[in-house]
């Protein structure tokens, strides 16, 4: 009787892998945000903030403005949006604005979005907002990451002028890896990881990474 | 012929359930390899490693596929055939993806004494609820009260929170059953299970019909099998019921985001068939997991069939597992340990 008992975790393991496993991976996007930042940096030559413009795909985009009242229909001014882009900065809060910065290796916190305001241009909303760093940092190495872990939302660079430095100090080189790139990330994803289930931070190899190298 | 040993069986299930695994996975190789005839992408844009990369690629082209024919079809009526093409083709490969759905009815269908004919008829019935739940809520909050994308969020929201704990209520109620049976087994000696199966047990398992216990003579070539009509009898049938509405109550966020998508086109009717037909496309997916799942169950039950008290043990001991894991997943979405395919809001 007893190995039947010392059995039922293993089956129930193995019955978990069955249902959950293989499936729970296979996540795909449903909402596109084409973004574009700025890397603030303060006269000390410090960093001090990323301002981003994140566009949203237009099935997103119209689903925002659902039931959003305006003067002219089809025309959305800042002061119309105003009560969306507050409820986007607020929602955004939850999953840390989707951008993970690491000074020379240390994780950088953030303080809370500044700035804000939706824009609405050819059937797409743009959501601008500044996130000021929670200590101004001077790292020789820079690093940010913007995507989403679950990816729900796939976020994809400006293929021009993607990343500017506003200020940085003389000497700074900026480099962009693109998910795209097929780069290191994206490799280390195998058919192996894929069948453990593990996909905590599965959308880590969707990441957009910006490193800033100073002298 | 000398009875194979309990640890024998238990390596044979193990081997079947491991066998399951690869199934779903060379399921997923075969859908990959020729979907519609469409050749395997060579090389180039694909960033994730092999099957899965292709997969998740092929669902975002047709997800935003969608989309843009809706727009289409605002000039071009023929557009909405196509639209309804592409909508089958996601629901397929959408269903491949993070969906609760084919997780528990597939532990339901092994916990229960299902056929592969009622898993299908499940799969489908739930499949269609979830576009139906899709339809009210767009319907409701946006056409008829004009709420914002906010609000109807919010109803998301609810809605799924309801609908996972209904899947904890009914995996508890399937825990509850199967557990009984289970230790009725346990405690049942071996050489007078054979009679224990014939007698009707009227404890809070007979609100199931549990079935289980009738699998023994079953297989064992006794007269007192029960007929496959009193299998899915009318008590059945309700219970089914139950599973349709915990695994059909979630719409799928991209469902929603389609429909309001649609109505803004003015093209609302054209958006609630796509629902279906993306339903359909779903529930063809979740049916074919859900009767390898079954047919899998039917292997281990045949391997450990005439095995006397401990086949039988072994048995209860898999059902009551599979109700404990429709159990820990509907906990493990309700308190967030199971990641599911999110709400939007932002």
């Amino acid at each position: 009787m007893k190995s039947v008992w010392r059995r039922i975790p293993g089956l129930l393991l193995l019955l978990a892998v069955i249902t959950l496993g293989p499936s729970s991976v296979q996540a795909h996007p449903h909402v596109w945000i084409t973004a574009s930042s700025q890397l603030i940096y303060a006269p000390d030559g410090s960093l001090s903030g990323v301002r981003h413009a994140w566009t949203f795909d237009d099935t997103f985009s119209t689903y925002a403005l659902q039931g959003i009242e305006t003067k002219t229909k089809g025309v959305y001014s800042r002061e119309e949006l105003a009560a969306l882009a507050q409820t986007n900065v607020e929602s955004l809060k939850e999953f840390g604005f989707f951008t993970f910065a690491k000074a020379d290796g240390k994780k950088e916190k953030f303080l809370e979005p500044v700035d804000y305001f939706l824009e609405y241009k050819d059937t797409a909303l743009t959501l601008h907002f500044t996130l000021p760093l929670k200590s101004p940092v001077k790292p020789k190495e820079l690093a940010l990451e913007v995507f989403d872990p679950s990816f729900f939302i796939d976020f994809k660079f400006e293929d021009k002028d993607a990343v500017k430095l506003i200020g940085a100090p003389a000497g700074c080189q900026m480099q962009m890896q693109r998910p795209s790139d097929g780069t290191a990330n994206a490799q280390k994803f195998s058919e192996q990881s894929f069948l453990t289930g593990d996909n905590s931070n599965y959308g880590a190899m969707f990441a957009n990474k910006i490193t800033v190298q100073c002298p | 012929m000398r009875p194979p040993t309990f640890a024998r069986s238990l390596v044979i299930c193990a081997a079947t359930i491991v066998l399951l695994l690869f199934l779903e996975g060379a399921l997923n190789v075969v859908m990959a390899q020729n979907p519609f005839g469409a050749p395997r992408p060579s090389g180039g844009e694909l960033q994730v490693g092999g099957i899965v990369g292709w997969l998740l690629a092929k669902q975002s082209e047709f997800y935003r596929e969608m989309s843009s024919t809706l727009r289409a079809a605002k000039s071009d009526g023929s557009a909405v055939w196509t639209l309804f093409a592409i909508s089958f083709a996601y629901g397929i490969f959408h269903a491949a993806g993070p969906g609760h759905g084919k997780a528990v009815i597939s532990a339901y269908l092994v916990a229960n004494q299902e056929t592969a004919r009622r898993g299908i008829v499940l799969s489908f019935a739930s499949a269609l609820m979830q576009s139906l739940v899709a339809v009210v809520i767009v319907a409701i909050c946006a056409w008829l009260l004009n709420a914002s994308a906010k609000t109807m969020c919010g109803t998301e929201k609810v809605v799924e929170i309801a609908s996972y704990a209904l899947i904890a209520a009914f995996g508890a109620r399937l825990v509850w059953t199967k557990g009984g049976g289970f230790m009725r087994a346990l405690q049942t000696p071996s050489p007078s299970l054979a009679l224990a199966a014939h007698h009707h047990d009227h404890g809070p398992a007979h609100d199931y019909h549990d079935h289980g216990s009738h699998v023994h003579d079953e297989h064992c070539g006794h007269s007192h099998a029960p007929e496959p009509v009193e299998l899915a009898g009318p008590g059945g049938w309700q219970r089914g019921l139950s599973a349709i509405l915990a695994v059909g109550v979630r719409p799928c966020s991209g469902a929603i985001l389609i429909l309001v998508f649609a109505l803004a086109q003015g093209l609302f009717w054209a958006g609630i068939a796509a629902t279906f037909v993306m339903g359909i496309g779903t529930a063809i997916t979740v049916a074919t997991i859900a009767v390898i799942a079954v047919s899998a169950k039917d292997l281990a039950r045949r391997l450990s069939a005439g095995r006397e008290g401990r086949g039988a043990i072994f048995m209860r001991g898999v059902e009551f597992a599979a109700a404990g894991l429709v159990l820990l997943f509907g906990a493990g979405l309700l308190f967030g340990y199971v990641a599911a395919e999110r709400v939007t809001c932002f």
